[in-house]
């Protein structure tokens, strides 16, 4: 186990993982930002939250995918944002898991809103997010940001604080 | 050293993870506040989530609400929004088919429109998220009826527009 968490390439699979990640909730949020209102109709599909807490959640939600995915992206604060991101996807599997335990027929509302008929959640939808949260894992503990803004200012501050 | 470094990294990354989440759903608020078309902060009533399974969709153009297919004599204009509102205002010449989403397209309704001889067939709705024009407009395509499309904006945008064609 310890040789496996000193392996020196972490850092370099790390980051497409971190890219990927980037990729994926900056293409989920779009369609939230344009159309919050059919997002909170997602929302309100998976009856979890009580009414009055789907709207503040549908006005909010897109906004911390949109910036955890920047983040990821450049790279900066990049282990913040990849806990950001294990957050909401440990938040959506809890989310999916219980509607398919409640028998609920609908599409998970994750991308620009599906109907239940052509995309419906089922168990690969669970397994999709585990995946995508143990790349958020992966992330949070192995990016040492070999490429990104965190390394950059690092670099930068280390020139300084020897010059 | 910075007071910083003294965090280990993990907590240092869980402290800008939760502010980095509170000033990003602040922002959200913010531009939520500020946007035309923002949600209200407490939703007014129930969302129904109960809804029969949607009409069989086809594809609508999009027209602007100057475009001049609506001016084409051989276009059948489709109000598709609330009695109400048709009677505030609507644009001349205008059929008035509502749009309900528990309700599909009558038959009659479908043959009146195979049978009104027009080339085109416009459909201007509320102009709201989703819009009712453009919904009326995919469930007429979906039901065979070509040629069908919906004014961007809907009916209000046609109004602004100078729009009566």
């Amino acid at each position: 186990m310890k040789r496996f968490l000193a392996w020196r390439g972490h850092p370099w699979l790390a980051l497409p993982a971190r890219l990927y990640l980037a990729a994926v909730f900056l293409l989920a949020c779009w369609h939230k930002l344009v159309h919050p209102g059919s997002f909170a109709m997602d929302i309100a599909t998976y009856q979890i939250l009580p009414l009055a807490l789907v709207n503040p959640m549908a006005i909010a939600l897109p906004w911390v995918e949109l910036v955890a995915g920047l983040m990821l992206l450049v790279g900066l604060r990049a282990r913040a944002g990849a806990l950001l991101v294990a957050g909401m996807m440990l938040m959506f599997t809890v989310a999916i898991a219980l509607a398919l335990w409640k028998g609920l027929d609908m599409s998970c509302g994750c991308f620009a809103s599906q109907g239940a008929v052509d995309d419906p959640i089922s168990g690969l939808t669970i397994l999709r997010d585990l995946g995508w949260l143990a790349l958020a894992v992966y992330v949070f503990v192995f990016d040492h940001t070999p490429l990104g803004l965190d390394g950059w200012l690092r670099r930068r501050r280390g020139e300084e604080e020897s010059a | 050293m910075r007071g910083v470094s003294r965090l280990s990294w993990p907590l240092v990354a869980l402290r800008d993870a939760s502010l980095v989440a509170v000033l990003a759903a602040g922002l959200g608020f913010g531009v939520n506040a500020l946007r035309p078309d923002g949600l209200p902060f407490l939703a007014e009533a129930e969302y129904e989530i109960l809804v029969p399974c949607p009409e069989v969709q086809g594809e609508a153009d999009a027209l602007a609400p100057n475009d001049p297919a609506l001016r084409d004599a051989r276009t059948l204009l489709l109000d598709a929004r609330a009695a109400a509102d048709f009677a505030a205002w609507h644009a001349p010449g205008a059929v008035h088919l509502p749009y309900d989403y528990l309700e599909p397209v009558s038959p009659e309704a479908l043959k009146r429109l195979v049978r009104s001889g027009a080339a085109r067939v416009v459909v201007m709705g509320d102009g709201q998220d989703p819009d009712s024009g453009e919904q009326l407009a995919r469930e007429l395509s979906g039901k065979g009826i070509r040629n069908v499309g919906f004014v961007r904006g809907g009916a209000a945008a046609l109004r602004q527009a100078g729009g009566a064609p």
